[in-house]
């Protein structure tokens, strides 16, 4: 297993901020991996992801991804590492309202300058369910298909790593499924994901990791048996008899 | 209690042996609940003595002896299917009763306790997932359904956890 993510004692102060939105947090994510973040509202899993997909700097300790020292890297060095190496989808999917679908995929993609990325765009609007969507724009799409959009965007420059932040958090049941099983599917394929969600059902159903965060700090980093067991040995119905 | 039903329910779509009870029983249950042949053959005597079921045919050997619903049987069937479970609520795990404990014993470890209980809950939220997927895929959307009542249950149980540790911590709650 190679380590793709390490946090070195991390604080996060924001301008104005009394307390540290995040109190030392250290934590090493290996590549492959699909690990949960969970914790109350304010505790500071927004702030964790921001800083390790280099859209924020921390007040102090060390965010290194895929070996490169993220405080190392100037303003420049950093917009760089994020489109190469970062995909990051949204509770609010931050679509460009005046671009199409199409459009707003292949944003990273303009910026790296790539010549197929029309075609790799349409291919996983496709991948994604949606290729009929690729010349709309985003109002006239459903939540569902939006954050699908926004998916693949997140995908175009083959990220190293995806982050989620509530990513079915304005999805309802069905279309927050529809979206988890493609997170799924991708992490199949070897993509190493890190989602944020308040749903532990959800955590638990794709995630082998659940990272605990309260007040800032990690509280419990469990790493689940994934083995497949029977019946029986997770559910019983009226085990004891009482019948007379 | 449901036992009783449970083989009044399957007599009711055809008469059955006391192994084709149990098995068709045990398939119904997908595993989470195992009964054994005796209790098969103890709760159809019962039901034989309450009038609510009776032997086919001729009365042999035991294990061949065939079951069907009567009239009466068939009215307690449906009687009990159309009552809601009204009854208390039971609370049967340990947790209950170690929560109130670890409050009242010196070094208790409430917050160690609460931890680990967390992690147990997370980790049959992992497995009954598992298991309502299997479920599916077998075509069993029944069972599928069941494991998703127990997934809500373990849902508010971290829930639940979760508050205490809140407030073991004297922290705010969500
Ligand atoms: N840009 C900011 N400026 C100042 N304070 C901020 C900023 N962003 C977040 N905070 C504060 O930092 C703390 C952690 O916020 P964060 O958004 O990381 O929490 P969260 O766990 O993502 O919460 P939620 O579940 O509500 O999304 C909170 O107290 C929040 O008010
Ligand atoms: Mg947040």
């Amino acid at each position: 297993m190679t380590e793709l993510v390490r946090l070195t004692d991390v604080i996060k102060v924001y301008q104005g901020g009394i307390t540290g939105a995040l109190n030392g947090v250290s934590l090493s994510i290996e590549q492959g991996e699909f690990t949960a973040v969970m914790g109350p509202s304010g505790s500071g899993k927004s702030t964790l992801l921001n800083l390790i997909a280099g859209l924020d700097r921390p007040t102090s300790g060390d965010v290194a991804v895929g070996g490169t020292d993220l405080g190392a890297l100037g303003e420049a060095g950093l917009a760089r590492f994020r489109r190469d190496h970062v995909g990051f989808v949204f509770q609010f999917f931050h679509l460009l309202p005046n671009l199409t679908a199409l459009e707003n995929v292949l944003i990273p993609a303009q910026l790296k300058g790539r010549e197929s990325a029309d075609t790799r765009g349409r291919k996983l609007l496709e991948t994604l369910g949606i290729p009929e969507v690729a010349e709309r724009y985003p109002a006239k799409l459903s939540g569902g298909q939006q954050q699908r959009v926004a998916i693949a965007r997140a995908l175009i420059n083959n990220p190293t790593l995806l982050l989620a932040d509530e990513p079915t958090g304005a999805l309802d049941t069905h279309s927050g499924d529809q979206v988890m099983d493609l997170l799924a599917q991708l992490h199949r394929e070897g993509q190493t994901i890190l989602l944020v969600t308040h749903d532990a059902k959800l955590a638990t159903r794709h995630a082998a990791r659940v990272i605990s965060v309260t007040d800032g700090k990690i509280v419990d980093d469990a790493r689940l048996e994934t083995t497949e067991r029977s019946a029986s040995d997770v559910v019983r119905v009226r085990s004891e008899e009482t019948s007379r | 209690m449901s036992l009783k039903y449970g083989v009044l329910g399957l007599l009711a779509e055809e008469p059955l042996h006391g192994y084709e009870v149990k098995n068709r029983f045990e398939t119904m249950l997908g595993g989470t609940w195992e009964v054994n042949i005796g209790q098969i053959y103890t709760t159809l005597q019962r039901l034989e003595r309450d009038g609510l079921v009776r032997p086919v045919g001729a009365r042999g050997d035991r294990g061949k002896l065939l079951y069907e619903l009567s009239p009466s049987g068939r009215k307690a069937l449906v009687s009990w299917l159309a009552q809601p479970d009204s009854g208390p609520q039971q609370l049967h795990e340990d947790i209950y009763v170690k929560l109130l404990l670890a409050t009242r014993v010196a070094n208790g470890g409430l917050p160690a306790l609460l931890g680990r209980q967390k992690r147990a809950y997370l980790q049959r939220l992992r497995d009954l997932n598992q298991l309502e997927d299997r479920a599916r895929r077998d075509g069993r959307n029944d069972l599928a359904q069941l494991i998703r009542g127990a997934l809500l249950h373990t849902e508010a149980d971290l829930k639940w956890v979760d508050e205490l540790a809140a407030d073991a911590l004297g922290g705010k709650t969500e």
